[in-house]
């Protein structure tokens, strides 16, 4: 038993000097719990700043209510007006605002017509127009619009109830039906019921009469939403089409973080050395192996797109320059971050626990497995900062919406930009650092 | 006139605060086997780095062939071959291909790399494994192609870091023998090793290297000069050889190995009152050898220390 437990000690004592396999059983679980639980509870509270564009052209007080509501609502960062090219601030109109969600400037746009709630109608019709790039965020919006619209469910079924008795029942007897109708929604929504009554008809005598059986299945006619897609809509498998450069950007990180480290491997073994012991340098080194793992992510996710086409029919070829572009740049930016993980770790097993850590860690906030606008603000700040966010985004752009190259030059400039910088301060690390020495 | 090949003046190496080489100031003649020996971190495996431009010295020069080391010279290092301790191979690929890769770095003509990679691989008695794997390869196997790998630009200089680490005697002997030829096929080597005996049979020159400084330099025999002593005597243990120890420690400073003695004779020792000594104590003569002393025994006497401490 003794032995048992000296061993036992020995093995605590063994992973305890090795820092990777602490930092992969303590630290990784801890980032990616902070990152989950602050977006599904905890420390977040649901969705925060999705950008919503709104048109009110109704003057009815229930759409102003919306309005209102949209406008408090943490959720959502409401838009109503946009720069037009000569930087002119324009209030949004029928056409501008779902232009505004076809140029990806937002995924979803609410427009309350002038019709949305009139005296003569029934109850409520907002239309919504929607791109749907990302499913889950989407969906999101979808519900708390709903959760905002029919949240005045109580106002427009009373009133809409008052007019329709108005005119069906006639004053007398609607005002007996009005009044039952205003104590069910007193009772199921707790409206106070004088806020429910019409003022024509809440001082009217009630009587007796056969109202109740005049039965009108309005309920389901009170509030319309008339959704409209305007992007997407004729990309053949949406799902695979969005989901393909989330995954292919975790699965390239991994690859280029093993690869760039096997700069390690070289030392241990000599490699390294016999190799600048003949006529190479050590920046002739660092350019193969970073042209080497560039060149590897390219393949990688070419590769993965072909495959996404060949298996689940995402439409690569319609815009394949820009896809290719798009795949250049974020391949250059991921092959900078795997060589800045070798530049400053010391050993290869270092190098791909920091690599487990950040690449999860990248994925998660970069939005690669759930919408950046379910994070707390503070996160969202730095999901723009990653690869990640970038490179997915570039893709979403281009197969999803279809766009040209003066639309992802953003993405272009900000991945190759970043692929500079981190490429700049690795080989600065790597002169200083002990991998060469 | 012998010609100086390398040339090194005044060369020191720091690490942090570690000095692992202290102004050492070398030369080695064209054609020259010169040993370098010293035990494990006494600077043999930085001074080699050194003289092939791996590392930058904080200060003095080196030039080999005339032309100046540094980092960035990469030019030179076509002059040089260099043998490093470990092997450097690569596993996954075959003895050909990594050959291949090797040479291709030294800008050799394609026939005349192929035809050169034969011709080592025939040298070295690999040419019938030249496709396979190299992690299929014995350890004596991988060292020779690691010796090889670093003679396919035909260098003029080879330096060779513990070439024999962890080898059998029979590819130890094998590899002894290829790097004799080329020294007499005219190429310059320095080898360096803590074992003397390899030092002591391959150079021609040995320094003698510890705490990054040379402390002795010479042929075996100038080196063995130095020694207050000529002889050393092996005795071998018995209980009879042991009960007598101290009567042993009169004649000199007396050694305890495993199984053996070893007495380094004063300078007033006389051999004959030694073995009359002996002969008193009823000690057989078949128990005691008298043999030259070796560079262990000098490296004991300058540094108070064995070689292989």
């Amino acid at each position: 038993m003794k032995q048992v437990f000296r061993l036992f000690l020995n093995s605590y004592r063994l992973f305890w000097n090795d820092k990777v396999s602490v930092l992969l059983t303590f630290i990784v679980p801890l980032v990616l719990m902070t990152i989950f639980g602050s977006i599904f509870g905890g420390s977040g509270s649901g969705p925060n700043g999705i950008r919503l564009a709104v048109l009110n052209q109704s003057s009815a007080p229930v759409a102003k209510s919306i309005e209102s509501s949209l406008d408090t609502m943490k959720s959502f960062q409401i838009i109503k007006s946009f720069k037009n090219d000569s930087g002119k601030v324009i209030i949004f109109d029928t056409l501008s605002i779902q232009d505004y969600v076809r140029t990806g400037n937002t995924s979803a746009a609410l427009v309350l017509p002038p019709d949305a709630y009139a005296d003569t109608s029934m109850g409520l019709y907002v239309k919504f127009y929607y791109d749907p790039k990302n499913d889950i965020e989407m969906q999101t919006t979808q519900g708390l619009i709903q959760q905002v619209v029919f949240s005045q469910f109580p106002s427009i079924i009373a009133q809409s109830g008052l007019r329709q008795s108005e005119q069906f029942l006639g004053m007398q007897s609607g005002g007996t039906f009005n009044r039952s109708m205003a104590s069910l929604i007193h009772k199921y929504f707790g409206v106070d019921t004088n806020l429910v009554l019409h003022p024509k008809l809440s001082n009217m005598k009630i009587t007796n009469s056969d109202s109740t059986k005049s039965s009108f299945d309005f309920f389901k006619n009170v509030v319309r939403i008339e959704n409209q897609q305007l992007v997407g809509k004729e990309v053949t498998n949406p799902w695979a089409t969005r989901s393909v450069g989330g995954w292919a950007m975790t699965f390239l990180l991994f690859t280029l973080t093993a690869s760039s480290s096997s700069l390690f491997e070289d030392r241990k073994s000599g490699v390294l050395l016999r190799l600048l012991t003949s006529p190479v340098s050590r920046v002739h080194i660092l350019w193969s192996k970073y042209l080497f793992n560039m060149s590897l992510g390219i393949i990688q996710l070419l590769f993965m797109f072909l495959s996404g086409w060949f298996m689940f029919q995402i439409d690569i070829f319609s815009n394949f320059f820009n896809l290719m572009l798009i795949i250049i740049a974020a391949s250059t930016a991921c092959t900078a971050f795997g060589m800045l993980l070798a530049a400053f770790s010391q050993t290869r097993q270092q190098a791909q626990g920091l690599g487990t850590l950040f690449i999860l860690s990248m994925s998660a906030i970069g939005g690669a497995w759930f919408p950046t606008n379910f994070m707390p603000a503070t996160i969202q700040f730095f999901s723009k900062l990653t690869v990640v966010y970038w490179s997915m985004d570039g893709f979403l752009e281009v197969l999803w919406r279809g766009v040209g190259l003066v639309s992802i030059l953003p993405h272009l400039g900000i991945l190759f930009g970043m692929g500079t910088i981190i490429n700049f301060i690795s080989v600065r690390r790597f002169k200083k650092g002990h991998i060469f020495d | 006139m012998v010609m100086s090949m390398i040339n090194i003046q005044q060369i020191t190496k720091k690490y942090a605060t570690i000095v692992a080489l202290d102004a050492v100031t070398l030369e080695v003649r064209q054609q020259e086997f010169f040993g370098l020996l010293g035990p494990n971190g006494a600077g043999k495996t930085t001074l080699m780095n050194l003289l092939v431009g791996y590392l930058n010295p904080n200060s003095g020069t080196i030039t080999i062939d005339g032309d100046k080391v540094t980092q960035d010279s990469l030019e030179i290092r076509k002059k040089i071959g260099f043998v490093p301790q470990s092997l450097a191979l690569y596993d996954e690929l075959t003895a050909q291909e990594n050959l291949e890769v090797f040479g291709q770095m030294f800008d050799i003509p394609r026939k005349l790399l192929k035809k050169r990679i034969e011709d080592q691989l025939h040298a070295v008695e690999l040419y019938d494994r030249r496709k396979d794997k190299v992690k299929t390869f014995s350890g004596g196997m991988k060292r020779r192609l690691n010796i090889i790998a670093s003679l396919l630009h035909d260098p003029k200089v080879l330096l060779c870091d513990e070439p024999t680490v962890g080898v059998d005697p029979q590819s130890r002997n094998a590899i002894f023998e290829f790097l004799t030829s080329l020294n007499k096929q005219g190429k310059t080597i320095i080898y360096t090793t803590h074992y003397m005996e390899e030092a002591e049979r391959l150079c021609s020159r040995i320094g003698i290297i510890d705490h990054g400084k040379i402390i002795a330099l010479g042929s075996t025999d100038t080196l063995l000069e130095q020694l207050a002593y000529e002889e050393t005597i092996t005795i071998h243990k018995n209980p009879m050889t042991v009960k007598n120890q101290k009567g042993f420690e009169k004649f000199g400073e007396l050694l305890e190995e495993d199984d053996y003695f070893e007495l380094k004779p004063t300078d007033r020792f006389l051999l004959s009152k030694f073995f009359a000594d002996l002969e008193k104590q009823g000690i057989q003569y078949s128990w005691v050898e008298l043999h030259r002393p070796t560079l262990e025994a000098l490296f004991l006497q300058l540094t108070g220390r064995r070689l292989r401490d």
